[in-house]
């Protein structure tokens, strides 16, 4: 009920007068500004003091709590998670159903609630989603030459992408290494892995089978490596694109030599801010396209916060992740681009970017809507994601270098995800 | 009891318990946990005894024994053109008779750098995009950008310039030190008998210097983990492994997939590199000291 009392006695303070609350927070750009302004506010309203231990990336914070799990050394109280990494930290986490209210609960989307929810046990308060989307030039569509040259070129109007397949004859079409490519991709780690994933699904496939036995060595999976490797073949991608991560495609795009850029709405305010981008004012939003089993990619999570069990200032620590996931707190965040897990702060940013004429961010915040609801798919969510990932994508670029057919990759990948499963006894 | 209370083990003993604590405490407790399946987010599998199945897994481990070599030829031409480097520069810096203090202190510069920070300036020069490198090679119609950090041949040589960069400085002090402590009666009586300069440095300077080279060989041959970091910001290890050591691998198993047993199984078997590396160098240690004093 303690939650209850915040919102109601939120200006009479002094509430969790004396109690310091250790937390471990995802740093960077894009995410400390919520705290700037959220943590003054609950200091100020609660009494309470908020000791931010650590501040950094998500990797490399995973790295610090798994030796925090290990050894035993869990006094924090509240730290930043998503929702692919969760299943991988056991019970550490307290459940939250047996502390938010229900009233409270029922502010976020259900859906979202139910991807923070591991073994039964809801260890997550979202922050924001993410799911993809394509953004792309506007300029080159509406260049009469282009339009021409593509139809000539490959039967069909030149229009932003529908389908996967279309954005390979695009990119490739609009590609003049080394000057200008056509797209990129994340080329590494658990980045690649998901949008393979993601085209997997989009192809009709699936990584695993029920029991978790790995079936992504498929006609489904090979097409999907099949579509990085001919477009790396064809230099429709910069050749440094498989140490590429997120940073690198986000300013890619922004350099303004990247036709198209399949990317989260975390970017969007960037890429069309003068000061940072050379495409601001010339930028246009597609859903994410389809594979060739007619769905959308959809790799999909949220970032959130998680109380530990260990945690002695529950009541605080439940009301400072209420805090850090309110509607003031989403709203901040909405205004940057992300995306909240309110329903309510949907409706408020659509209407705020309505009144402010803003067209590009509302058909950012259109787009994103359609498709968190209709496209997303989160990746499956169990202790192995992270470690699958490792095993996979290795494979995945040894076969778009060339070093082996994508049959080859991925059956070298598929025997190793089975002794992954195996080890920790799905079957 | 008397005996033992007044003897030279109560003087050793607050030495013993510190290293036993530091040092062999942590060593058997990972030499433990290599014969567990010892995960981070799991504890209770510190206390599951699976006997040799992580080497056992290791013996038949393709990956892994293509990064052991790629860690033993990584380790042998890094520090072997780090050596002529430092020797080089440590040679040139001896001549000089002006400014030699300013130029030892410059030397000095890339120690100072954190391997982090190196690995991501050298990452950034070889960009195949907005590198200096190919922007540089692009100046004299080099037009199509090199993927350096791609190919495997050209991204080991891109880590290595990085290491290279980073370490050589280690080699030209230690050298230099060697070089100022070099009598100089015997030079100057081999350059009255008419040898040349080369004749002078083969069979005077370089005999006078090879214990300080095999004991700048061991300091570095235990201290090119560090260069861990470097190849952690430059590549990772990949693309597709071409690029991927010892280290990083067992960081990724160890940390990223949570596999501690397994991961120090890996470096149980990877001491054994040290150890030779280590033993190696010493043994050329004695035998150059003995030869020096023979003559």
């Amino acid at each position: 009920m303690v939650l209850f009392q915040l919102k109601q006695k939120l200006n009479y303070g002094e509430i969790f007068s004396g109690v310091t609350l250790r937390v471990k927070l995802i740093g960077g750009g894009q995410y400390e500004g919520l705290y700037n302004e959220v943590i003054p506010w609950w200091e100020e309203n609660t009494g309470g003091k908020i000791e931010i231990v650590t501040q950094k990336n998500h990797f490399e914070l995973d790295k610090e709590i798994k030796k925090d799990i290990a050894s035993g050394n869990l006094d924090f109280c509240v730290a930043s998670n998503h929702t692919s990494f969760a299943s991988q930290y056991g019970n550490i986490y307290t459940d939250l159903n047996n502390i938010m209210p229900a009233s409270v609960l029922a502010d976020y989307t259900p859906l979202i609630l139910e991807h923070s929810t591991v073994d039964g046990r809801l260890v997550q308060m979202p922050r924001h989603s993410d799911v993809s989307n394509l953004y792309y030039q506007k300029s080159l569509y509406e260049d009469a030459d282009n339009k021409a040259n593509f139809k000539a070129k490959y039967g069909y109007d030149l229009t932003p992408p529908e389908t996967w397949d279309q954005v390979k004859d695009q990119a490739i079409f609009f590609s003049n290494p080394p000057d200008f490519y056509g797209t990129q991709y994340v080329g590494k780690e658990e980045a690649i892995a998901g949008r393979f994933y993601e085209l997997v699904i989009a192809n009709g496939g699936a990584l695993f089978d029920e029991d978790y036995r790995p079936i992504f060595n498929s006609p489904a999976g090979v097409e999907a490596l099949q579509w990085f490797i001919d477009l790396y073949n064809a230099k429709a991608v910069p050749d440094g694109v498989l140490n590429y991560l997120w940073d690198d495609t986000g300013l890619g795009f922004a350099s303004g030599t990247i036709a198209m850029n399949l990317d989260w709405a975390g970017w969007a305010g960037f890429f069309n801010d003068p000061e940072n981008s050379k495409v601001a004012g010339d930028i246009g939003l597609v859903r994410a396209p389809m594979g060739s089993g007619g769905l959308r990619t959809g790799w999909s999570g949220s970032h959130s916060f998680s109380m530990t069990e260990s945690c002695p200032d529950k009541e605080a620590a439940a009301s400072f992740l209420w805090a850090l996931t309110s509607n003031k707190a989403q709203m901040i965040e909405a205004r940057g681009g992300l995306s909240p897990t309110r329903p309510a702060i949907w409706d408020a940013i659509i209407a705020e970017k309505k009144a402010e004429g803003d067209e590009f961010m509302l058909m950012v915040f259109e787009t994103f809507k359609m498709s968190l609801a209709e496209d997303a798919f989160t990746p499956p969510l169990i202790p192995e994601w992270i470690e699958f990932t490792n095993a996979l994508y290795p494979e995945l670029q040894a076969a778009i270098l060339g070093d082996k057919s994508p049959e080859d990759a991925l059956a070298t990948a598929s025997k190793k995800a089975t002794e992954i499963m195996e080890d920790a006894g799905y079957f | 009891m008397r005996k033992f209370l007044n003897g030279p083990w109560v003087l050793l003993m607050p030495t013993l318990i510190i290293l036993t604590c530091v040092v062999l405490l942590p060593l058997l407790l990972s030499l433990w946990t290599s014969f567990t399946p010892f995960k981070l987010t799991k504890p209770d599998t510190l206390y599951r005894f699976v006997g040799f199945r992580n080497y056992e897994r290791l013996i038949g481990d393709f990956d892994f024994w293509i990064a052991f070599g790629r860690t033993v030829l990584f380790l042998a031409i890094a520090l072997n053109l780090e050596l002529v480097f430092g020797l080089g520069i440590a040679l040139l810096i001896n001549k000089i008779t002006y400014g030699q203090r300013t130029l030892r202190t410059l030397m000095m510069f890339p120690m100072m750098f954190s391997p982090i920070l190196v690995g991501f300036q050298w990452k950034y020069i070889f960009n195949d995009n907005i590198g200096l490198m190919n922007n540089f090679l692009r100046e004299f119609g080099v037009i199509q950008p090199i993927p350096w950090l791609v190919d495997g041949i050209l991204a080991n040589i891109s880590i290595m310039a990085a290491e290279i960069w980073s370490s050589t400085s280690v080699f030209a002090i230690l050298l230099l030190a060697g070089l100022l402590g070099i009598p100089k009666d015997p030079i100057e009586a081999a350059k009255v008998d008419g040898c040349n300069s080369w004749q002078v440095f083969k069979n005077i300077t370089l005999p006078f210097l090879m214990p300080f080279v095999f004991i700048a060989m061991t300091i570095r041959s235990l201290d090119v983990a560090r260069a861990y970091d470097i190849v952690q910001m430059m590549t990772g290890g990949g693309p597709a492994k071409r690029t991927e050591l010892l280290w990083t691998l067992i960081s990724r198993t160890g940390y990223v997939d949570a596999k501690m047993g397994m991961a120090n199984a890996m470096s149980y078997i990877s001491i054994f590199l040290s150890i030779a590396f280590t033993f190696f160098f010493f043994y050329k240690l004695v035998e150059a000291r003995q030869r020096l004093s023979y003559e």
